[in-house]
């Protein structure tokens, strides 16, 4: 298991006539995916739109998505692992025991249907959100899925993508990984990247109380981790720099109001498939945008000097 | 201002060989004479100019793909710690930007071509070469599998489609046109790939891919682009596929043209296990066709990634390995394939493959024609470069390397009755006067008055990989970046692009078909000149009428 096999939306649009959403909810979570990219345009090669298109929906209640959808799956609540690896097996015509397939919550027919629709499709694409890879299971369940779509290209085409959101969240893992060789969870303290989710992943390192300074940029951490980690956030110097002021700016030392990035602020920002948009400012700012917050900050930090330890560590590992 | 002497010069482009002679530099360039000033004393030193990579994955969204697969080999491999004038990164098969300049230029080597950006993620693959020091920097547009432009093709728009490829270079802020499997991405968007120049490519109608080279190589041609069309051939990597390397050598006959990593296009057999060398056959048809071009894409053995945007062939390397696969399709473009890889002395393909990249560089004649690459990191990361300079400096020990392989592989290559030495001579030209005159870079490869003042100083010494590896001093653009071994400066390098002439009414053209096609919006889509770090604009020949 391992890897991805992807594509850029532009691809589901024009060629995909089977999409499934797996363990998210677009119609609230990526309200323009359906319009824009996956189900009503028309593509190159689904003349019709919408009509030469099936989507499926696998998720364990019934979310407003579910009425965009012509076939909605509810699994039984950690049971995703389960499915997948069922469809795997039946995907390959090996034998399933029918009391296995029964406890994910979907029957046989059900499942075996969805395996003949996955072969049969010309253009296949799995999109699939936290639902899936934040659930018991977590890393597991996304390699399943992402196994059983490499799998089905034995038989069609078949891709898969996961449903990223925060903004600019790719942009940040795209950039990690050119300059760290890492997408997240990457320790610094060595002089060279070092990479270990779990230990140097946010919220562990907050919980266990490792680190004694935060820079926040572009999150409300205050407002979504867990609550050892907000109270070590509100424990140590933690500097905010947002447009607006967050549950994150109220535990702070510090909070900077920035521009927007995207109204009043250029840049770069990386949609889920990873490609890349220019951001042009519609609006002035009267704040400083957060490039250059952060650039000033460096500059005063690089005029210090440095502490003794730090250069003997320094020297010590040239 | 800097003068270095005492050193022996190697300038093939000059003709100078082994010669004593000084060397003055001034202002990032390369003068007659100095006044004052630092000098570096080369005695007993080999000056080269700095090294050209002609064919490299260093930058952009296949190469970041592959980055986030395989933290395994990060770890494994050499950290860089940061330092008063260097950034922290990593080594390794995917090397970070900033490593990738430290270790390039480690090597000697001050230019790069970037071989595969697609028009769609070109902003990114620029944000990483800015993020790239001390090279310059060109790259090549991906545009064999350009739905648009097939469609032109198709139609016989011939004119159209040369302002549609223009515009597309310009778009990308490109220096080159790369085509990769021409029709044979295009055919993968549907799980099919395009295994012979003849047949129409799956999806469309009379379209072939034989019409896809001929039709680009013609347009670059035409708009007099400095470097000719980059070539991956169709059908990498397969038992046989040399009769589709001999039919498109012969297709472009006529044209300009630069084969990418020759070695994976030289094999002979029926499958896996009959595969044999035919890099007799491919270097006698080469050396008989002038108007060409190569790179060796050689292989090394131990662990690496392949990332290529050969779709197709990527699926059938994950089938055959069983390994980690990546695959990314870009909309109505192209697309990348990425697996992980180990090439093994006891497996029979990749000792046949190892021995094929030597053949290649010992049979083609002309050094001025084949050029040093593994086709990083396909068949071995950049840094190893030195590893293959031995190989073709010294006989002896390539003859003591064949004892590593299978037996039975000895007799399905050539390699053990070729006894051709490369000479330090050669060597500049393959490494750096060849790769930059096949560039069209009048002004890198070689150390004349008025050439860019990038230059490797290495220590003259029988341990030939240890000399390349290791060189006593690198300047770029002037500048001292490696000094006794370290990075003692980091400086910028150049972006190099060109601007081919269109006719600005080919976006009224493309403007509807993007819309309905692409997912993006039109305006979005070329890269903005301010994106360029230090742009360096190359002029085109004149057009051909």
């Amino acid at each position: 298991m391992g890897g991805k096999v992807s594509c850029t939306l532009g691809e589901v649009k024009n060629r995909a006539d089977l999409i499934i959403y797996w363990g998210g909810n677009p119609a609230e979570c990526h309200p323009r995916h359906f319009t824009k990219y996956t189900l009503t345009q028309k593509g190159r090669y689904i003349p019709n739109g919408r009509k030469d298109r099936t989507m499926v929906l696998v998720d364990i209640r019934e979310t407003p998505s579910a009425k965009a959808a012509d076939i909605f799956l509810q699994v039984r609540p950690a049971k995703d692992f389960e499915v997948i690896t069922v469809l795997r097996a039946l995907i390959k015509g090996h034998a399933v025991d029918p009391e296995l397939a029964a406890e994910t919550g979907l029957s046989m027919e059900q499942l075996q249907d969805l395996a003949d629709r996955m072969k049969k499709a010309r253009f296949g694409v799995l999109f699939f959100g936290m639902g899936l890879s934040m659930t018991r299971g977590k890393h597991m369940n996304s390699a399943a899925l992402l196994t059983l779509a490499a799998e089905l290209n034995a038989y069609t085409k078949f891709v898969a993508m996961p449903m990223r959101g925060h903004g600019n969240v790719t942009g940040g893992d795209v950039i990690m990984r050119w300059t760290t060789g890492y997408p997240f969870g990457v320790s610094l303290s060595r002089g060279y990247p070092r990479f270990n989710p779990g230990e140097f992943s946010t919220i562990d390192l907050l919980i266990r109380g490792d680190c004694d300074a935060a820079l926040i940029l572009g999150a409300d951490p205050g407002a979504t981790m867990p609550q050892p980690a907000i109270d070590h956030l509100a424990r140590i110097p933690t500097i905010v720099l947002d447009p607006k002021v967050t549950h994150t700016s109220r535990l702070a030392r510090v909070h900077f109001t920035t521009a927007a990035t995207g109204i009043s602020a250029p840049g770069t920002v990386y949609r889920m498939d990873e490609i890349p948009l220019p951001l042009r400012p519609a609006l002035k700012s009267p704040y400083p945008t957060d490039e250059e917050i952060v650039h000033r900050i460096y500059q005063a930090v690089a005029a210090k000097p440095p502490l003794p330890p730090a250069v003997m560590l320094s020297q010590a590992t040239m | 201002m800097l003068r270095i002497t005492g050193g022996k010069v190697y300038d093939p482009a000059n003709g100078i060989n082994g010669e004593i002679r000084e060397i003055c530099i001034c202002d990032g360039r390369i003068v007659p004479e100095v006044e004052g000033g630092r000098t570096i004393d080369a005695t007993g030193m080999v000056i080269f100019p700095g090294g050209v990579d002609v064919h490299t994955h260093v930058a952009g969204a296949a190469l970041n793909f592959a980055r986030a697969m395989i933290p395994e080999d990060h770890r494994r491999n050499q950290p860089f710690v940061r330092t008063q004038v260097r950034r922290g990164g990593i080594g390794g098969a995917t090397p970070t930007t900033y490593v990738t300049g430290y270790l390039y230029a480690g090597l000697g080597y001050t230019t790069v071509n970037e071989a595969a950006v697609p028009v769609l993620s070109a902003r990114h693959t620029h944000e990483e070469l800015r993020d790239t020091p001390i090279v310059d920097k060109a790259c090549c547009v991906l545009m064999a599998n350009n739905e648009i432009l097939l469609d032109l093709l198709e139609a016989g728009e011939k004119e159209k489609a040369q302002h549609v490829a223009a515009w597309n270079i310009w778009s990308a802020k490109a220096y080159g046109v790369k085509a990769v499997n021409p029709g044979g991405i295009t055919a993968w968007k549907w799980g099919k790939d395009a295994k012979s120049l003849n047949d129409p490519i799956p999806g469309y109608k009379t379209i072939t891919p034989r019409q896809i080279i001929k039709g680009l190589a013609d347009i670059v041609d035409s708009l007099g682009l400095p470097h000719p069309l980059h070539l991956h051939c169709n059908n990498l990597g397969a038992p046989g596929n040399c009769t589709t390397t001999l039919e498109t050598m012969k297709l472009l006959e006529g044209n300009r043209a630069h084969l990418a990593h020759l070695q994976y296009h030289a094999y002979g057999g029926d499958d896996w296990f009959t595969m044999r060398s035919e890099a007799a056959r491919i270097a006698e048809e080469f050396n008989a066709n002038p108007n060409l071009t190569t790179d060796a894409g050689a292989v090394l053995f131990g662990n690496t990634v392949t990332i290529t945007a050969d779709g197709p062939w990527q699926h059938l390397l994950y089938k055959l390995t069983g390994h980690k696969w990546g695959n990314l399709d870009v909309e109505n473009e192209t697309g990348c394939g990425v697996v992980p890889y180990t090439y093994k002395e006891k497996n029979l393909v990749n000792a046949v493959q190892w021995a094929v990249g030597l053949e290649l560089l010992l049979l083609i004649k002309d050094p001025w024609r084949i050029f040093l690459t593994t086709d990083h990191p396909n068949g071995a990361a950049f840094w190893r470069y030195p590893e293959i300079i031995h190989l073709l400096m010294n006989a002896d020990f390539r003859r003591e390397q064949l004892k590593r392989l299978a037996p039975k592989a000895l007799k399905r290559i050539y390699l053990p009755e070729l006894n051709r030495e490369y000479t330090l001579y050669e060597i500049a030209i393959i490494t750096s006067a060849g790769p930059a005159r096949a560039l069209g870079l009048p002004h890198k490869g070689h150390l004349g008055v008025g050439a860019d003042a990038d230059v490797a100083i290495y220590n003259e010494s029988k341990d030939i990989p240890h000399m390349f590896a290791y060189p006593r001093y690198v300047i770029k653009a002037g500048e001292v970046v490696i000094e006794e071994g370290e990075i003692r400066k980091t400086v910028e390098g150049k972006g190099i692009l060109v601007q081919p002439s269109y006719d600005q009414k080919v976006e009224s053209y493309i403007r509807p078909l993007f819309q309905q096609y692409y997912t993006m919006s039109f305006d979005n889509y070329p890269v903005e000149m301010e994106r360029i770090e230090h742009p360096d604009l190359r002029p085109c020949k004149q057009p051909r009428a």
